[in-house]
């Protein structure tokens, strides 16, 4: 299915909109399904979620089990004493805040399919300042380079002799928030560098742009532009009242 | 028993057709200086990611001490074997150059003062003291290469692989490289040199594999070099 730029970006808006506002599972799971049925149409490899979603993994593990821990209601599975550990709500909730980010990351793939140029084009011609569009556009682009800087440093720590697995919870919270401060100041040099590249290779030096190419609207695409939002609104409000 | 051994091994990059590796079959003991020399392209550092567990291998196997090298962990590898990457950026994580030096030997449970001692003699022999507190995406390209270095030996690995490790450094700092790999080849610890610099793998090397395409095209030994000159 080929859709204007814009389209794809509404879905996304949409989808990311109710995953947040979802708790329960149930939905996720449909909204889940929903996401990857529309990347399927436009042929994505599913893999690519996996392989975002893999460096994330411990992290999501530790957010189902402080849920599971700290959510408790519903029925009592497992107890130590009189002190619920294991829940049945709380065993939901785990899977809704792990499917949340699933469902998020899934419909953050919808603007893998189509390209970065296009991605602006679409941004500049609903009249958003070129600027922003490409700060937007680098934003996104940054994205895997970020998540590569840390897998990296999560190889470099691992080969200067430290088994990560075998670091007590603690210990390991308190390393990865010290290893996060370089890391974030490093993308913080890189998008400085890159600033510096860009102007000198004469980014905004003319007032105005000029484009060769202009993104048109189907009628399928303005369906999907009314009808996304309007069902999103709705299923809001539902979910709301 | 070779220290690591590299049996058929062929490597193939997820989504490409073509493999970057094909049958390679190589041995290296824990003793001298070996360089890995070839074109740009050819899969010195994809060999050298196989060799410490960062990359797994299409075909074939690599054996450190004589077990599956998938049976270790990276951590586990780290402790036998000191990497350096090609680009220094990849490998420093830490708030500060003292840090960085220490990271390893703190975390393999050495005593303060020893750490101290030894991140003081690694700074002073790579001329980093000035940088000590200094945050290490600051430095120069040569200084990142030399924190890099300075870093990885800081663990004292049984063996050592460098990608690289002379670029950005000048004419005396290669000339301080090569004098600590050598004392470190005396000292009966084995290394693996990727370089492109010709002049410095002539003097160190007494062994050298030339790659080309992903094949060994030619393995050869040189004598007089490195740990031989006491």
């Amino acid at each position: 299915m080929k859709l204007d730029p814009r389209a794809k970006m509404v879905m996304a808006l949409c989808l990311s909109g109710l995953a947040l506002v979802y708790n329960s599972p149930l939905h996720l799971l449909l909204l889940l399904a929903v996401t990857v049925a529309l990347l399927l149409s436009f042929r994505f490899e599913l893999s690519a979620i996996g392989s975002y979603l893999k460096p994330f993994l411990s992290l999501m593990l530790f957010l189902f089990l402080i849920q599971c821990l700290f959510s408790p209601s519903g029925r009592v599975l497992l107890a130590v004493g009189t002190l619920p550990l294991v829940t049945t709500g709380g065993l939901l909730t785990g899977a809704g805040v792990v499917l949340r980010i699933v469902v998020v990351t899934a419909a953050a793939m919808l603007l893998a399919t189509f390209s970065s140029r296009d991605f602006i084009l679409g941004l500049v011609q609903w009249k958003v300042p070129y600027e922003l569009a490409f700060m937007v556009f680098i934003a996104l682009r940054f994205l895997p380079v970020f998540r590569d800087e840390l897998v990296n440093v999560v190889t470099a720590v691992q080969l200067r002799g430290v088994d990560l697995k075998k670091v007590p919870w603690g210990q390991k919270i308190a390393m990865y928030s010290r290893l996060l401060f370089p890391v974030i100041y490093g993308a913080m040099l890189k998008a400085q560098r890159l600033a510096v590249s860009m102007e000198s290779r004469g980014f905004r030096v003319y007032p105005r742009r000029t484009y060769l190419r202009r993104l048109n609207f189907r009628f399928v695409d303005y369906m999907v532009m009314l009808v996304f939002p309007v069902i999103t609104i709705m299923l809001i409000v539902l979910q709301v009242s | 028993m070779a220290f690591l051994e590299i049996d058929q091994v062929s490597f193939t990059y997820p989504k490409h057709d073509k493999p970057v590796l094909t049958e390679i079959d190589l041995q290296f003991d824990r003793a001298g200086i070996t360089a890995v020399v070839g074109p740009n392209g050819c899969g010195k550092t994809t060999l050298t990611k196989l060799m410490i567990g960062v990359l797994q291998a299409t075909e074939g196997e690599i054996r450190l001490t004589g077990r599956p090298i998938a049976d270790f962990s990276l951590a586990e590898i780290g402790r036998r074997v000191g990497y350096v990457f090609q680009n220094p950026d990849l490998q420093l994580f830490c708030g500060t150059v003292a840090e960085e030096v220490g990271f390893g030997p703190a975390n393999l449970g050495y005593e303060p003062a020893a750490v101290a001692e030894r991140v003081g003699f690694y700074l002073d022999y790579f001329e980093l003291t000035a940088y000590r507190n200094t945050f290490p995406m600051h430095l120069s390209h040569g200084e990142k290469q030399r924190l890099a270095i300075a870093a990885v030996l800081a663990n004292e690995p049984d063996f050592l692989i460098l990608d690289e490790p002379t670029t950005g450094l000048d004419a005396y700092r290669k000339r301080l490289l090569e004098d600590y790999l050598k004392k470190i080849a005396r000292s009966g610890r084995g290394m693996i040199l990727v370089s492109h610099d010709t002049a410095f793998v002539d003097r160190v090397a007494e062994r050298v594999i030339v790659l080309e395409n992903g094949r060994v095209i030619e393995d050869s030994r040189r004598k007089g070099k490195a740990a031989d000159e006491a």
